[in-house]
Protein backbone atom coordinates (compact mmCIF):
# COMPACT_ATOMS: atom_id res chain seq x y z
CA UNK A 1 0.00 0.00 0.00
CA UNK A 2 1.22 3.64 -0.62
CA UNK A 3 0.04 7.16 0.60
CA UNK A 4 -2.24 8.70 -1.74
CA UNK A 5 -1.52 12.71 -2.54
CA UNK A 6 -4.35 14.18 -3.89
CA UNK A 7 -3.80 16.85 -6.88
CA UNK A 8 -5.91 19.25 -7.24
CA UNK A 9 -4.46 22.41 -8.88
CA UNK A 10 -4.22 22.92 -12.77
CA UNK A 11 -0.42 23.01 -13.83
CA UNK A 12 0.88 22.40 -10.07
CA UNK A 13 2.40 18.77 -9.77
CA UNK A 14 3.96 18.93 -6.23
CA UNK A 15 7.88 17.89 -7.73
CA UNK A 16 9.17 17.65 -4.59
CA UNK A 17 7.17 14.31 -4.75
CA UNK A 18 8.32 13.00 -7.78
CA UNK A 19 10.63 10.71 -6.32
CA UNK A 20 8.42 8.65 -3.74
CA UNK A 21 5.89 8.37 -6.60
CA UNK A 22 8.79 7.17 -8.62
CA UNK A 23 10.00 4.51 -6.05
CA UNK A 24 6.08 3.39 -5.52
CA UNK A 25 6.14 5.33 -1.73
CA UNK A 26 3.43 7.46 -3.47
CA UNK A 27 0.47 7.49 -5.95
CA UNK A 28 -0.80 10.96 -7.11
CA UNK A 29 -4.02 11.08 -7.47
CA UNK A 30 -6.07 13.94 -9.83
CA UNK A 31 -8.75 15.39 -6.99
CA UNK A 32 -11.22 14.69 -10.28
CA UNK A 33 -10.28 10.93 -10.99
CA UNK A 34 -10.34 10.17 -7.24
CA UNK A 35 -12.62 7.17 -6.24
CA UNK A 36 -13.59 5.16 -2.91
CA UNK A 37 -11.19 2.38 -4.61
CA UNK A 38 -7.88 4.54 -3.83
CA UNK A 39 -8.71 5.17 -0.37
CA UNK A 40 -9.33 1.90 0.03
CA UNK A 41 -5.70 0.76 -1.24
CA UNK A 42 -3.83 3.85 1.13
CA UNK A 43 -2.60 3.34 3.65
CA UNK A 44 -2.27 6.97 4.26
CA UNK A 45 -3.16 10.79 2.58
CA UNK A 46 -1.61 13.52 1.90
CA UNK A 47 -3.86 16.52 0.63
CA UNK A 48 -2.27 20.02 -0.13
CA UNK A 49 -3.54 24.00 0.00
CA UNK A 50 -5.45 23.56 -3.62
CA UNK A 51 -7.71 20.77 -2.14
CA UNK A 52 -10.78 21.48 -3.65
CA UNK A 53 -12.47 20.88 -0.32
CA UNK A 54 -16.61 21.35 -1.69
CA UNK A 55 -15.77 18.41 -3.67
CA UNK A 56 -13.82 16.42 -0.61
CA UNK A 57 -16.59 15.95 1.30
CA UNK A 58 -17.94 12.94 -1.03
CA UNK A 59 -15.03 11.14 -0.07
CA UNK A 60 -15.96 11.59 3.53
CA UNK A 61 -16.59 8.57 4.09
CA UNK A 62 -13.75 6.71 2.06
CA UNK A 63 -11.63 9.18 4.64
CA UNK A 64 -13.16 8.03 8.10
CA UNK A 65 -12.72 4.36 6.47
CA UNK A 66 -9.15 4.89 5.97
CA UNK A 67 -8.41 6.80 9.74
CA UNK A 68 -10.44 4.16 10.68
CA UNK A 69 -7.92 1.61 10.22
CA UNK A 70 -5.44 3.36 11.37
CA UNK A 71 -4.69 5.86 8.53
CA UNK A 72 -3.02 8.80 8.45
CA UNK A 73 -3.79 12.15 6.77
CA UNK A 74 -2.07 15.61 6.39
CA UNK A 75 -3.80 18.28 5.90
CA UNK A 76 -2.45 21.69 4.54
CA UNK A 77 -4.26 24.76 4.06
CA UNK A 78 -7.25 26.55 6.25
CA UNK A 79 -9.43 24.21 7.10
CA UNK A 80 -13.28 25.66 5.67
CA UNK A 81 -15.26 22.38 4.86
CA UNK A 82 -14.14 19.86 7.49
CA UNK A 83 -15.41 16.62 6.28
CA UNK A 84 -14.92 14.60 9.68
CA UNK A 85 -16.97 16.19 12.60
CA UNK A 86 -14.31 17.24 15.67
CA UNK A 87 -12.65 19.60 12.92
CA UNK A 88 -13.60 23.41 13.48
CA UNK A 89 -13.45 26.06 11.10
CA UNK A 90 -10.03 27.99 10.03
CA UNK A 91 -9.26 31.08 12.18
CA UNK A 92 -7.18 33.73 11.08
CA UNK A 93 -5.17 36.05 12.62
CA UNK A 94 -6.86 39.39 12.75
CA UNK A 95 -4.42 41.76 12.61
CA UNK A 96 -1.33 40.32 12.16
CA UNK A 97 2.12 42.08 12.73
CA UNK A 98 5.67 40.51 12.58
CA UNK A 99 5.60 39.04 15.87
CA UNK A 100 2.22 37.16 15.38
CA UNK A 101 4.13 35.36 12.79
CA UNK A 102 7.19 33.63 15.06
CA UNK A 103 6.91 30.31 15.06
CA UNK A 104 7.86 27.61 18.19
CA UNK A 105 8.47 24.31 18.45
CA UNK A 106 6.01 23.25 21.05
CA UNK A 107 6.61 19.21 20.64
CA UNK A 108 9.33 17.31 18.79
CA UNK A 109 6.98 15.67 16.18
CA UNK A 110 9.07 13.53 13.85
CA UNK A 111 8.33 15.09 10.86
CA UNK A 112 9.91 18.26 12.30
CA UNK A 113 12.53 16.32 14.58
CA UNK A 114 15.88 18.04 14.46
CA UNK A 115 14.61 20.77 12.33
CA UNK A 116 14.77 24.25 13.82
CA UNK A 117 11.14 25.93 13.42
CA UNK A 118 12.90 29.02 12.72
CA UNK A 119 13.81 27.69 9.41
CA UNK A 120 10.83 27.81 7.98
CA UNK A 121 9.25 31.29 9.34
CA UNK A 122 10.83 33.64 6.26
CA UNK A 123 11.30 33.21 2.84
CA UNK A 124 13.57 35.93 1.75
CA UNK A 125 13.51 37.48 5.43
CA UNK A 126 9.53 37.62 4.98
CA UNK A 127 7.20 36.41 7.22
CA UNK A 128 3.45 35.04 7.10
CA UNK A 129 3.95 32.57 4.24
CA UNK A 130 3.95 29.51 6.89
CA UNK A 131 0.96 30.83 7.47
CA UNK A 132 -1.60 33.09 8.99
CA UNK A 133 -4.01 31.80 11.32
CA UNK A 134 -4.87 28.24 12.51
CA UNK A 135 -7.05 25.52 12.21
CA UNK A 136 -8.63 24.73 15.83
CA UNK A 137 -7.26 21.52 17.57
CA UNK A 138 -9.40 18.90 18.62
CA UNK A 139 -10.02 17.87 21.97
CA UNK A 140 -6.80 15.32 22.63
CA UNK A 141 -4.85 16.93 19.78
CA UNK A 142 -1.37 17.68 20.45
CA UNK A 143 0.18 20.94 19.41
CA UNK A 144 3.72 20.65 17.30
CA UNK A 145 4.43 24.07 16.50
CA UNK A 146 2.65 28.00 17.83
CA UNK A 147 2.26 30.83 16.20
CA UNK A 148 2.80 34.10 17.42
CA UNK A 149 2.78 34.96 21.49
CA UNK A 150 -0.14 33.31 22.08
CA UNK A 151 1.18 29.88 20.28
CA UNK A 152 -1.71 29.37 18.59
CA UNK A 153 -1.82 25.63 17.24
CA UNK A 154 -0.66 25.99 13.34
CA UNK A 155 0.45 22.53 12.92
CA UNK A 156 -1.39 19.69 15.16
CA UNK A 157 -1.09 16.30 15.25
CA UNK A 158 -4.83 14.66 16.56
CA UNK A 159 -4.57 10.80 17.23
CA UNK A 160 -8.18 9.92 16.76
CA UNK A 161 -10.24 7.91 19.36
CA UNK A 162 -11.79 6.15 16.51
CA UNK A 163 -8.33 5.30 14.38
CA UNK A 164 -5.84 6.82 12.44
CA UNK A 165 -3.90 10.30 13.34
CA UNK A 166 -4.79 13.61 11.16
CA UNK A 167 -1.93 15.69 11.04
CA UNK A 168 -3.13 19.89 10.52
CA UNK A 169 -1.38 22.34 8.94
CA UNK A 170 -2.73 25.82 8.89
CA UNK A 171 -0.92 27.89 5.51
CA UNK A 172 0.55 27.21 2.13
CA UNK A 173 1.55 23.65 1.69
CA UNK A 174 4.39 23.45 5.07
CA UNK A 175 6.84 21.20 2.84
CA UNK A 176 7.86 24.87 0.32
CA UNK A 177 8.52 26.92 2.98
CA UNK A 178 11.81 28.53 4.25
CA UNK A 179 14.27 29.15 1.69
CA UNK A 180 16.38 25.73 1.99
CA UNK A 181 15.45 23.56 -1.49
CA UNK A 182 17.17 20.28 0.52
CA UNK A 183 15.06 21.25 4.26
CA UNK A 184 11.62 21.32 1.45
CA UNK A 185 12.71 17.83 0.24
CA UNK A 186 13.69 16.60 3.35
CA UNK A 187 9.81 17.47 4.71
CA UNK A 188 7.73 16.24 1.77
CA UNK A 189 10.03 12.85 2.64
CA UNK A 190 8.68 13.19 6.18
CA UNK A 191 5.56 14.11 5.43
CA UNK A 192 5.09 10.21 3.22
CA UNK A 193 6.60 8.15 5.50
CA UNK A 194 4.57 9.70 7.98
CA UNK A 195 1.39 9.19 6.33
CA UNK A 196 2.51 5.80 5.92
CA UNK A 197 3.07 5.29 9.16
CA UNK A 198 6.76 4.81 9.15
CA UNK A 199 7.62 7.91 10.65
CA UNK B 1 -30.66 36.93 -10.86
CA UNK B 2 -27.61 38.83 -12.35
CA UNK B 3 -24.31 37.63 -11.39
CA UNK B 4 -23.19 33.83 -11.28
CA UNK B 5 -19.76 32.59 -10.35
CA UNK B 6 -17.83 29.64 -10.73
CA UNK B 7 -16.96 28.03 -7.31
CA UNK B 8 -13.94 25.42 -7.32
CA UNK B 9 -14.06 25.20 -3.72
CA UNK B 10 -10.45 25.60 -2.18
CA UNK B 11 -10.17 27.50 0.25
CA UNK B 12 -9.83 30.48 -0.90
CA UNK B 13 -12.45 30.42 -3.23
CA UNK B 14 -14.61 29.63 -0.37
CA UNK B 15 -13.14 32.38 1.80
CA UNK B 16 -13.56 35.00 -1.44
CA UNK B 17 -17.38 33.79 -2.21
CA UNK B 18 -18.65 33.01 0.66
CA UNK B 19 -17.17 35.17 3.38
CA UNK B 20 -19.57 38.47 4.39
CA UNK B 21 -17.37 40.87 2.68
CA UNK B 22 -18.45 39.79 -1.01
CA UNK B 23 -21.07 36.85 -0.44
CA UNK B 24 -23.76 39.60 -1.17
CA UNK B 25 -22.63 40.19 -4.73
CA UNK B 26 -23.37 37.23 -6.50
CA UNK B 27 -26.29 36.09 -7.02
CA UNK B 28 -25.62 32.41 -7.48
CA UNK B 29 -22.48 29.90 -7.01
CA UNK B 30 -22.10 26.81 -9.20
CA UNK B 31 -19.36 24.31 -8.97
CA UNK B 32 -17.87 24.02 -12.51
CA UNK B 33 -19.44 19.86 -12.32
CA UNK B 34 -22.72 21.52 -12.14
CA UNK B 35 -23.14 24.53 -14.59
CA UNK B 36 -24.78 22.32 -17.31
CA UNK B 37 -27.36 22.59 -15.09
CA UNK B 38 -27.71 26.29 -15.06
CA UNK B 39 -28.85 28.77 -17.99
CA UNK B 40 -26.08 30.69 -18.73
CA UNK B 41 -28.23 33.41 -20.53
CA UNK B 42 -30.43 34.04 -17.22
CA UNK B 43 -26.86 35.83 -16.01
CA UNK B 44 -25.52 39.20 -16.66
CA UNK B 45 -22.43 38.06 -15.96
CA UNK B 46 -20.72 34.94 -15.10
CA UNK B 47 -17.32 35.13 -13.38
CA UNK B 48 -14.51 32.76 -13.52
CA UNK B 49 -11.95 33.28 -10.26
CA UNK B 50 -8.63 32.62 -9.94
CA UNK B 51 -7.22 29.38 -10.20
CA UNK B 52 -9.92 27.44 -11.61
CA UNK B 53 -8.69 24.52 -12.94
CA UNK B 54 -9.38 24.36 -16.36
CA UNK B 55 -9.85 20.51 -16.93
CA UNK B 56 -13.21 21.23 -14.78
CA UNK B 57 -13.89 24.26 -17.08
CA UNK B 58 -13.05 22.91 -20.67
CA UNK B 59 -16.32 20.81 -21.17
CA UNK B 60 -18.55 23.86 -20.91
CA UNK B 61 -16.32 25.98 -23.70
CA UNK B 62 -19.33 25.80 -26.11
CA UNK B 63 -21.91 26.73 -23.61
CA UNK B 64 -19.86 29.40 -22.89
CA UNK B 65 -18.93 30.20 -26.36
CA UNK B 66 -22.46 30.27 -27.12
CA UNK B 67 -23.08 32.68 -23.74
CA UNK B 68 -20.72 35.31 -25.42
CA UNK B 69 -22.85 35.04 -28.91
CA UNK B 70 -25.75 36.00 -27.63
CA UNK B 71 -24.58 39.11 -25.48
CA UNK B 72 -23.32 37.84 -22.62
CA UNK B 73 -20.16 38.51 -20.01
CA UNK B 74 -17.99 36.92 -18.81
CA UNK B 75 -15.37 38.18 -16.25
CA UNK B 76 -11.71 35.75 -16.16
CA UNK B 77 -9.46 36.22 -13.28
CA UNK B 78 -5.52 35.30 -12.74
CA UNK B 79 -3.61 32.12 -12.76
CA UNK B 80 -5.79 30.53 -15.26
CA UNK B 81 -5.61 28.72 -18.72
CA UNK B 82 -7.96 30.68 -19.96
CA UNK B 83 -7.49 29.46 -23.46
CA UNK B 84 -9.00 26.40 -22.75
CA UNK B 85 -12.12 27.60 -22.47
CA UNK B 86 -12.63 30.93 -23.56
CA UNK B 87 -12.07 32.42 -27.42
CA UNK B 88 -8.85 34.53 -28.71
CA UNK B 89 -6.53 34.40 -25.32
CA UNK B 90 -2.94 34.55 -26.26
CA UNK B 91 -1.26 34.85 -22.86
CA UNK B 92 2.55 34.64 -22.54
CA UNK B 93 3.67 34.15 -18.50
CA UNK B 94 6.31 36.04 -16.89
CA UNK B 95 8.33 35.07 -14.26
CA UNK B 96 7.06 36.79 -11.26
CA UNK B 97 9.08 38.71 -8.94
CA UNK B 98 7.42 38.27 -5.41
CA UNK B 99 10.24 40.17 -3.69
CA UNK B 100 10.00 43.84 -5.86
CA UNK B 101 8.46 45.46 -2.54
CA UNK B 102 11.31 44.82 -0.39
CA UNK B 103 13.66 47.37 -2.40
CA UNK B 104 12.64 50.52 -0.69
CA UNK B 105 11.68 53.00 -3.55
CA UNK B 106 10.49 50.39 -6.09
CA UNK B 107 7.62 50.37 -8.31
CA UNK B 108 5.96 47.11 -10.01
CA UNK B 109 5.39 48.62 -13.11
CA UNK B 110 1.58 48.21 -13.58
CA UNK B 111 0.42 51.06 -15.52
CA UNK B 112 -3.14 52.18 -15.85
CA UNK B 113 -3.96 52.96 -19.75
CA UNK B 114 -7.52 53.79 -20.03
CA UNK B 115 -7.74 56.39 -16.63
CA UNK B 116 -10.99 57.53 -17.76
CA UNK B 117 -12.49 54.20 -17.49
CA UNK B 118 -15.44 53.45 -14.95
CA UNK B 119 -13.31 50.90 -13.23
CA UNK B 120 -10.69 53.69 -12.08
CA UNK B 121 -13.54 55.73 -10.31
CA UNK B 122 -12.77 53.34 -7.83
CA UNK B 123 -9.26 51.26 -8.28
CA UNK B 124 -5.76 53.12 -8.17
CA UNK B 125 -2.58 51.86 -9.66
CA UNK B 126 -1.49 51.06 -6.13
CA UNK B 127 -4.75 48.76 -6.22
CA UNK B 128 -3.70 46.59 -8.73
CA UNK B 129 0.02 46.15 -7.45
CA UNK B 130 0.91 43.04 -6.13
CA UNK B 131 2.54 40.60 -8.90
CA UNK B 132 2.71 40.14 -12.29
CA UNK B 133 2.12 36.75 -13.60
CA UNK B 134 2.15 37.70 -17.17
CA UNK B 135 0.63 39.60 -20.60
CA UNK B 136 -2.18 39.09 -23.29
CA UNK B 137 -1.87 39.84 -26.85
CA UNK B 138 -4.97 41.33 -27.13
CA UNK B 139 -7.29 41.34 -30.36
CA UNK B 140 -7.17 44.53 -32.57
CA UNK B 141 -10.26 46.96 -31.34
CA UNK B 142 -9.74 45.07 -27.58
CA UNK B 143 -9.85 47.94 -24.69
CA UNK B 144 -6.71 47.80 -22.54
CA UNK B 145 -7.44 49.26 -18.98
CA UNK B 146 -4.15 48.76 -17.67
CA UNK B 147 -0.57 47.24 -18.34
CA UNK B 148 2.48 45.82 -16.95
CA UNK B 149 6.14 47.15 -16.55
CA UNK B 150 7.05 46.61 -20.64
CA UNK B 151 3.92 47.97 -21.89
CA UNK B 152 2.14 44.64 -22.74
CA UNK B 153 -1.90 44.26 -21.41
CA UNK B 154 -2.70 42.89 -18.08
CA UNK B 155 -6.34 44.05 -18.20
CA UNK B 156 -8.48 44.53 -21.30
CA UNK B 157 -12.15 44.32 -22.64
CA UNK B 158 -12.44 42.25 -25.56
CA UNK B 159 -16.03 43.39 -27.16
CA UNK B 160 -14.84 42.43 -30.64
CA UNK B 161 -14.41 38.42 -30.49
CA UNK B 162 -18.22 37.86 -29.93
CA UNK B 163 -21.45 39.62 -29.43
CA UNK B 164 -21.01 39.67 -26.18
CA UNK B 165 -17.82 40.71 -23.44
CA UNK B 166 -14.64 39.10 -21.74
CA UNK B 167 -13.08 41.42 -19.10
CA UNK B 168 -9.92 39.37 -18.81
CA UNK B 169 -6.73 40.11 -16.58
CA UNK B 170 -4.02 38.28 -15.03
CA UNK B 171 -3.89 39.51 -11.79
CA UNK B 172 -5.09 36.81 -9.56
CA UNK B 173 -6.96 38.99 -6.41
CA UNK B 174 -9.17 36.14 -5.14
CA UNK B 175 -6.50 33.79 -4.12
CA UNK B 176 -4.38 36.62 -2.12
CA UNK B 177 -7.55 37.76 -0.76
CA UNK B 178 -8.99 34.59 0.27
CA UNK B 179 -5.66 33.70 1.09
CA UNK B 180 -5.81 36.35 3.83
CA UNK B 181 -2.53 37.98 2.36
CA UNK B 182 -1.88 41.32 0.40
CA UNK B 183 -4.37 43.93 1.00
CA UNK B 184 -3.76 45.31 -2.14
CA UNK B 185 -6.25 42.50 -3.81
CA UNK B 186 -8.58 43.12 -1.25
CA UNK B 187 -9.05 46.75 -2.73
CA UNK B 188 -9.03 45.50 -6.10
CA UNK B 189 -11.73 43.34 -5.28
CA UNK B 190 -13.68 46.32 -3.67
CA UNK B 191 -13.55 48.24 -6.26
CA UNK B 192 -13.88 45.22 -9.07
CA UNK B 193 -16.75 44.26 -7.82
CA UNK B 194 -18.63 47.16 -7.28
CA UNK B 195 -17.47 48.34 -10.42
CA UNK B 196 -19.14 45.24 -11.81
CA UNK B 197 -22.17 45.08 -9.72
CA UNK B 198 -23.17 48.06 -10.55
CA UNK B 199 -21.92 48.90 -14.06
CA UNK B 200 -22.48 45.44 -15.57
CA UNK B 201 -25.13 44.05 -14.01
CA UNK B 202 -27.51 46.27 -16.08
Amino acid sequence: MSVLLVNAHSGVAEALFDRPEAEGQLRRVRQRDLTAAHFAEASGLITTMYLDQVGFLQHAASLQALLGRGGRWIFSGHMLRPPIPSLGIYVPLPDPRRVDFALTRLYEHPIFAGIDQKALEVNRGVAGFYGRGHNPMPHGATAINGLGPQHLPIDWDWARPDGGHIFSHAGNDFWGNGDDAILHQVLADRAVAWAAGEL
Amino acid sequence: MSILVIHPGTFYHIESLEAPRYAGTFDRLVRPEDLQDVRLEDFRVVLIPCRTPAERMIAHAGRLRAYLDQGGTVIATGENDWAHYLPAIHFTPQETNWWWWLTPGADLGVQITAPGHALFKRLTRDDLSWHMHGWFDVPDGAEVLAVNESGKPILYIDEVTTKGRMILTSLDPFYHHGSHFMPATTRFLDGFLGWMREDLDR
